[in-house]
Order: C-alpha cells, then sequence, then structure tokens
C-alpha cells in the first residue's frame, strides 16, 4: 500500500501555492501612496508656516495652503496656495570698498556704494560685502492630479507665480509603473515652464555699468525637463531609489540686479562695477540616490544627489533624517544636510581694472564655491482631544565658501570675501483629513 | 562624474537583483506606513527645495518641473 503521495501531486501542490502567492502579490496594496489611498478619507487639508531669516540680510514668511480631494476611484486632485513676504537685504556682487568715509579700515565705517537696483547699498564696514534691500511679495498656485490604472498612475501638475520682476508658468507630468509584483516601481516624467523676467526699472546692458537700459520688455527665460527613476523594495523594512533628471534651460539667466566689482590692479580699492552676465544657455543634470530603513519602530532616510552642468557646476548632496519614535503619534525626527558644490567657470570676486572684458561673468555667491551645513530637528505629535497631525521643525543653516581668491589684488586679499552667513528657519505644519 | 555614475548604476542593479528576493504582501505592513515614504512630508519638502532653491547652485532630484521663481 502506497500512503506516501506521489512526486506528481508534490509539484502540482507546489505550483499552484506559486500561483497563489503571485496572485496574491499581484492583489497587494503598492507601497507607495497608492497604499494609503485604501480607504481613504474624502478631503485632506494641509496647511504650513515657514519663518525664515539669514543675519543681516533677508527675512521670509511663507503660509501655505493645500486641499487635497481623494475619490474612490483613487483619484486625487489638489490645489495649493502659497504666499512668500521677502524682505531685507542681498548681497550686490560688488567687493567690499577697502575703504571708510567715517573711520579707519576695518572700523565700524559706513561706506555707500551705487546698486545694480539703483536704490544704492551699504556695507558697514571696509571689509564688508555690500548689500542691496529690497522687499517683493510672491504668490504661488499649483494644483495637480493623479489616477491610478491598474499598474499605472498617471500624474498631471500646473505651475503659476508671480512677484513684482518674475512671473511663471510650467506644467509636468509623470507615470509610475509598477512591476514584478509591486516590488518594483519604474517613473517617467517631463515638465516645463515657460518663465518670465522684467526687472524693475528695465533691463540692464550686460557688462555695463548699470545706466544702459536696453530694453523694458519680458525677457524669456524657458525650462525643459524630464525624469526617469526606479525605486525597489529590498526586504520588509528596506526601499531604496534612483532617480535621474535632466533640465535644459534657454534664455534670460542672468541675475538682473547683480554687479561685479572692478578693482585697481595695485591697491585692490573698488574704482568701479559692471552687470554680470551669464550664458543664455544652462543644461543641468542629477542622480539621486534614496534610501528608507525601517528599524524595529524608528525609520532612517538617507540620499545622496550628484549634480553637474555646462557651466561647470558640480555638487554633492548627502542629506540624513532619523524618525525616532517617542509614543503614540509622538517623534522626533533629526536632520543633517550637507552640500559642496564647485564655482561656475565664469564665476569671479571681482575683475581687475584694465584687464580685457570676460564674456561672461558673475560675482553671485550661488555660482561660487560654496558650502552648505544644515542641522535641525522636527517634532511631530497630535494634540489630545483634537483632530489632526502637527509637526513643528527648527533649522539652523550655515553657509560658507573659500573667500581668499589668489586673483584679487591689494587690499582685497586681506578681506573674507565668502563670509559666512548663518540662517535660521522654523516650520510649523497641520495636516487634517476629513 | 563617472565614479558617480558608477555607484548609481550599482545601486540601481542591485535593487533589480533584490526584487529577485520576494516580500510577500503580508510582509508589507512596515512598508505600508506613510512614514515609509520617500518623501513623508512633502509641503516640508516643498518648502526646503524652496530655500536651497533659492541659495544653492544647484536644483533636481525628486521632481521634474516645478514652480519656477526669480530667487534665483
Amino acid at each position: 500500500m502506497q500512503l506516501n503521495p506521489p512526486t506528481r501531486s508534490s509539484s502540482l501542490r507546489s505550483k499552484l501555492s506559486t500561483a497563489v502567492c503571485i496572485l496574491l502579490a499581484s492583489a497587494a496594496p503598492a507601497v507607495t501612496p497608492a497604499v494609503a489611498r485604501a480607504d481613504p478619507p474624502a478631503t485632506q487639508l494641509d496647511a504650513s508656516l515657514l519663518i525664515y531669516g539669514e543675519h543681516t540680510r533677508a527675512k521670509v514668511v511663507e503660509p501655505t495652503v493645500r486641499v487635497s480631494r481623494l475619490f474612490a476611484d483613487g483619484q486625487t486632485v489638489s490645489a495649493q496656495i502659497g504666499i512668500d513676504v521677502i524682505t531685507g537685504a542681498t548681497p550686490s556682487g560688488g567687493l567690499p570698498s577697502g575703504v571708510s568715509t567715517t573711520g579707519p579700515p576695518g572700523g565700524d565705517g559706513v561706506v555707500s556704494v551705487t546698486a545694480a537696483s539703483g536704490g544704492g547699498g551699504t556695507g558697514p564696514s571696509p571689509a564688508d560685502l555690500p548689500v542691496t534691500r529690497f522687499n517683493d511679495t510672491r504668490v504661488a498656485l499649483d494644483a495637480d492630479w493623479q489616477k491610478p490604472l491598474g499598474v499605472l498612475t498617471p500624474v498631471v501638475s500646473g505651475h503659476f507665480s508671480r512677484e513684482r520682476d518674475y512671473q511663471s508658468i510650467g506644467g509636468s507630468g509623470k507615470l509610475s509603473l509598477e512591476m514584478l509584483h509591486k516590488l518594483t516601481t519604474v517613473t517617467g516624467g517631463a515638465g516645463f515652464n515657460d518663465d518670465n523676467v522684467f526687472p524693475s526699472g528695465g533691463t540692464r546692458a550686460p557688462l555695463s555699468d548699470s545706466t544702459i537700459i536696453v530694453g523694458h520688455d519680458w525677457n524669456p527665460k524657458h525650462v525643459r525637463g524630464g525624469l526617469v527613476g526606479v525605486s525597489q523594495i529590498l526586504s520588509r523594512r528596506w526601499m531604496i531609489a534612483v532617480n535621474g533628471s535632466r533640465s535644459l534651460e534657454t534664455g534670460y539667466l542672468t541675475e538682473p540686479y547683480k554687479v561685479v566689482s572692478q578693482m585697481d590692479p595695485g591697491s585692490g580699492l573698488v574704482v568701479g562695477q559692471i552687470t554680470e552676465r551669464r550664458p543664455a544657455r544652462r543644461e543641468r543634470s542629477d542622480i539621486l540616490t534614496s534610501s528608507v530603513y525601517h528599524f524595529l519602530r524608528d525609520v532612517l532616510y538617507l540620499s545622496h544627489r550628484y549634480y553637474w552642468d555646462d557651466w561647470g557646476v558640480r555638487s554633492n548632496t548627502f542629506d540624513l533624517k532619523y524618525r525616532h519614535e517617542l509614543q503614540d503619534s509622538v517623534y522626533v525626527q533629526p536632520h543633517l544636510r550637507y552640500y559642496a558644490q564647485s564655482p561656475a567657470d565664469f564665476f569671479r570676486f571681482g575683475l581687475v581694472q584694465g584687464d580685457p572684458l570676460p564674456a561672461f561673468v558673475s560675482s553671485d555667491e550661488r555660482l561660487g564655491p560654496l558650502r552648505t551645513a544644515t542641522v535641525g530637528a522636527m517634532l511631530g505629535f497630535t494634540l489630545p482631544g483634537t483632530p489632526g497631525e502637527w509637526s513643528v521643525r527648527a533649522e539652523y543653516i550655515r553657509q560658507f565658501g573659500k573667500g581668499h581668491p589668489d586673483y584679487v589684488t591689494g587690499v582685497q586679499r586681506d578681506f573674507n570675501l565668502f563670509p559666512p552667513v548663518n540662517i535660521g528657519s522654523l516650520v510649523v505644519a497641520y495636516s487634517l483629513a476629513f | 562624474m563617472r565614479r558617480m555614475r558608477r555607484v548609481a548604476l550599482t545601486l540601481l542593479l542591485v535593487g533589480m537583483t533584490g526584487g529577485c528576493a520576494t516580500v510577500q504582501p503580508w510582509d508589507r505592513d512596515l512598508l505600508a506606513e506613510k512614514k515609509m515614504r520617500f518623501v513623508p512630508h512633502p509641503a516640508v519638502q516643498a518648502i526646503d527645495e524652496h530655500i536651497y532653491f533659492s541659495k544653492e547652485g544647484s536644483t533636481g532630484g525628486q521632481e521634474v518641473g516645478g514652480g519656477g521663481c526669480g530667487c534665483n
């Protein structure tokens, strides 16, 4: 009497078991926002307030409200409005004057310089970088739509923003495809921005002394970009993703109010200044790798971005967040970020009088040998007896760079042309589903 | 740059290889939590991107297109 089941039956059972697993896996919710859309609430409200301040420079207050409507078929429609109120000062791009009208060099004398905006700028001492005072208000509207269609999820977004001297209209589309039992998600997308720059007082002639206005028309700036990405579930606790994006900017890419100082070849004192000029084309690329790992309760987020463009800027950005659960619905999330970039090919702190003018030049510190370090933490919590989730985040940002180039002359050699900038930011966010 | 591309490609291949190790649907409870998204706080992420876009020479990463700004 044969009591053992035949081999064929065992094989069949195995195949059936595998088939059931595959079916179950296919029916499983995706590990993306698609999971969260199971039994979704009808409406989601997200509100945030940013308070941002640079020591002795710009201050920003930015309230944002976003409303999302979730439908039973998984479709989501969102709309957002944000308002930036910006005041303060920004570096004009010029070098320290090196002289004082009210005190000795290095003292507390105040030196006035002419700024590109026409409003004038002041440097509190001969060694300080001149700044330009400004204020502006920016209103931004965003809307997006997405709907899961089986293993595909299309997302379409639109954007409009307006400020005193800049307008942006843009749109983008993305398509995600879930594969391999929803362990892998491949995403592709493209976007555009048709922006316009209309500087206050008209567009200044590049490489001129700021008094030559070439027109009062809008200067177009176009951005076209694409993105591909893959995210992968590696284990029950671990996901990684790799995104690559590329964009092409064309048109008016010059910063309209920035100037470049001209220094005396001997003394280094500032003897003049000209408006900057940048190429009318910029091709940017980057690769972003991300990882999310779930410990017993805590979560570790890591990412690295490598960026390069045809202006010569290369950068690395390292980002770390660690969400530590304190108790139910209460967590603290420390954040560290470090950013380092190489300067653009045409970046100069200043020019030496008498030297031939370069085709392109900018002394905008954002195109310089810049470093940024960020330290902060977020506290997430719910208030007893009230709906919704709160989060409060405070961060300290320090920007610094190499400020002693070998091509400056005279007194400029004594100055740090890239003094550190200390920045504080506070974000309060509230999220409510109803 | 070549090295970075190599690293990215390696990570990609590692990721794709990892796909061979199936995580069963009933084992995806942790992965389904909101905090396991690559961007668990999109509003805060958008604020950060705006700050760093206006203060640094680089941009890009998570999104394509997006809001233009005269701040840089």
